[in-house]
């Protein structure tokens, strides 16, 4: 997707104009409405991907939109990567946030989560009678249950999250550094598989770009230490990077590349 | 008395997927089956787990790309063997056992070994990695 | 690298992270998912971006630990690095573990004298609130 795509190029001044609008600018409402209600196929789109892991579509595209609103407000055209480089990732790690949230509440029926919380409950008080962890026989004869129900209790409980993040997270969304959002980016690529896809286009790139990314994923240096070996800032070395990483993200990951 | 037991009362339970490090998670799940319905405590349990995720992690990393991981569960009361096995595109490769990853994997089991076999009748060579591991207490 | 694909059920690598700061002095990375081979590249750019931001402003990183539902020698190892590194600023890796997946791999290897445990995000916050990493000299937060 560029700005030359017929389907959205018509938002991208829009955009720019959105972008320099102020907090109490009364075109801003208006110009919002437009780019979010425009963009909302990326987020429909987005959404379906994610959608045979167990959560109906409307939840993921309300959550998708989400994405697409944070996006929008966020995004500023100076930085030189063009729209969808920056909200897709924007988008899909709110989908992900909400899975990451919901996890045990969701996947699992209120039966195995009781069970799991009778099992928690005897595990640690057993522990200390026995001076080991307990048996699964023995967490059944404490609870007195069968112990094919303790088993699917333990295996269930692979999947349980102890604790939830509070607001304090959410309330962090609105003041996410630059560096922070290109850390995301960077984490969506940085996989081993990735590492080798990367090879054969790291030829296509000029040679500065090339030895960012080599020192970023092959060198594993951060974007400091990039920043000393190849005597630019770390702001500079944060844009180049984000730059690339988009550039080369629309070829090799099938997830981004939307429509 | 079935197929699958012996006179000691040994069941075995076989696993193949092809050697990649994405495939390795349901391996991991068959041992926590086994160890769990074998009656190991909860630490014994998650001891194996990770063992045997070392030991074919260990061996993806060797394997010819086209191999495929094998590994085989020998289930005893008290004791469970696990036999992982890759074939490797050279006849000599070695199995680096200087590793974290090896030490660890080492404090995990009751005992490690790292097997051989070069590729002999038109087979190929490969290397496995044998484990064991109790059911009760472990030492720290 | 096998022939097979690197994503054979189609749904992406199996963890997650996510950076943020709940308040000023502190770096918190959530960790959900699966941390071995496959996954642990991922964890260490986590890592990487919250070691980063610790040193640039001059604060505290807790990673959060208590999505984990496995942990390997390959996440042990990125956790031990960055506990390194954090070190070498006068910092420490506070760490929220509450699940046998991960605390057992700790206390078994001997790591969990590297780190900072602690059963829930709250509470590892409120001890981590005062950033032991110093910021350097003369720079400006980020």
């Amino acid at each position: 997707m560029t700005r030359a795509d017929p389907e959205y190029g018509h938002l991208i001044p829009l955009l720019e104009e959105y972008a320099s609008t102020g907090a109490d600018d009364p075109r801003r409402e208006t110009l919002r409405a437009a780019l979010v209600t425009g963009f909302l196929p990326v987020a429909q789109h987005i959404a379906r991907r994610f959608s045979n892991r167990g959560e109906p579509l409307d939840d993921l595209v309300q959550v998708a939109t989400v994405g697409l609103i944070n996006a929008v407000d966020r995004f500023s055209p100076e930085r030189g990567s063009d729209f969808f480089s920056f909200a897709v990732p924007t988008i899909s790690g709110e989908v992900r946030r909400h899975f990451r949230d919901l996890g045990w509440s969701m996947r699992v029926p209120r039966r195995l989560k009781d069970l799991h919380v009778s099992i928690n409950g005897v595990v640690s008080e057993l522990s200390q009678s026995l001076g080991r962890a307990p048996k699964p026989t023995e967490i059944a004869e404490r609870l007195g249950l069968p112990v094919s129900e303790v088993l699917e209790g333990l295996e269930a409980s692979e999947a349980y999250r102890s604790s939830s993040l509070d607001e304090m997270l959410s309330s962090e969304q609105g003041s996410a550094t630059v560096g922070e959002l290109v850390g995301e980016a960077d984490a969506e690529l940085n996989r081993v598989d990735f590492r080798q896809a990367l090879r054969p286009v790291l030829g296509e790139l000029a040679p500065r770009e090339r030895t960012i990314l080599l020192l970023r994923f092959f060198g594993n240096m951060t974007q400091t230490q990039i920043a000393q070996e190849v005597g630019i800032s770390q702001m500079h070395v944060s844009r180049l990077l984000t730059q690339t990483l988009d550039r080369l993200r629309n070829r090799l990951d099938p997830e981004t590349r939307v429509g | 008395m079935s197929d699958a037991e012996t006179l000691d009362g040994m069941s075995t339970v076989e696993v193949r997927t092809s050697a990649t490090a994405a495939l390795i998670p349901t391996i991991r799940a068959v041992a926590s089956d086994l160890a769990a319905r074998a009656d190991f405590d909860l630490d014994a349990i998650s001891d194996l787990r990770m063992a045997v995720d070392e030991a074919c992690a260990t061996l993806v990393d060797a394997a010819d790309p086209t191999s495929v991981l094998q590994c085989r569960f020998l289930v005893r009361p008290e004791r469970i063997r696990v036999h992982a096995e890759v074939e490797t595109a050279k006849a000599d490769t070695v199995l680096s056992t200087d590793t974290f990853g090896w030490r660890v994997l080492q404090t995990l089991a009751d005992d490690v070994e790292v097997l051989h076999e070069a590729g002999v009748d038109g087979r190929r060579a490969t290397v496995g990695i044998r484990l064991d591991k109790s059911a009760g207490d472990v030492p720290r | 690298m096998s022939d097979a694909a690197p994503d054979p059920f189609g749904v992406g690598l199996p963890l997650d992270t996510q950076l943020s700061r709940p308040r000023p002095g502190s770096v918190l990375l959530a960790v959900d998912g699966e941390i071995d081979t496959l996954t642990a590249a991922r964890l260490q750019a986590g890592v990487d971006e919250a070691v980063e931001a610790a040193r640039a402003d001059g604060a505290s990183v807790v990673a959060d630990l208590s999505g984990v539902t496995f942990l390997a020698s390959s996440g042990l190892a990125v956790l031990i690095g960055a506990a390194r590194r954090l070190a070498e600023l006068g910092g420490r890796l506070h760490l929220v573990a509450a699940s046998r997946a991960v605390t057992r791999p700790l206390q078994v290897t001997g790591a969990d004298a590297l780190f900072d445990i602690h059963d829930d995000v709250t509470s590892a916050l409120e001890t981590a609130r005062f950033p032991d990493v110093a910021p350097p000299p003369g720079e400006v937060g980020r």
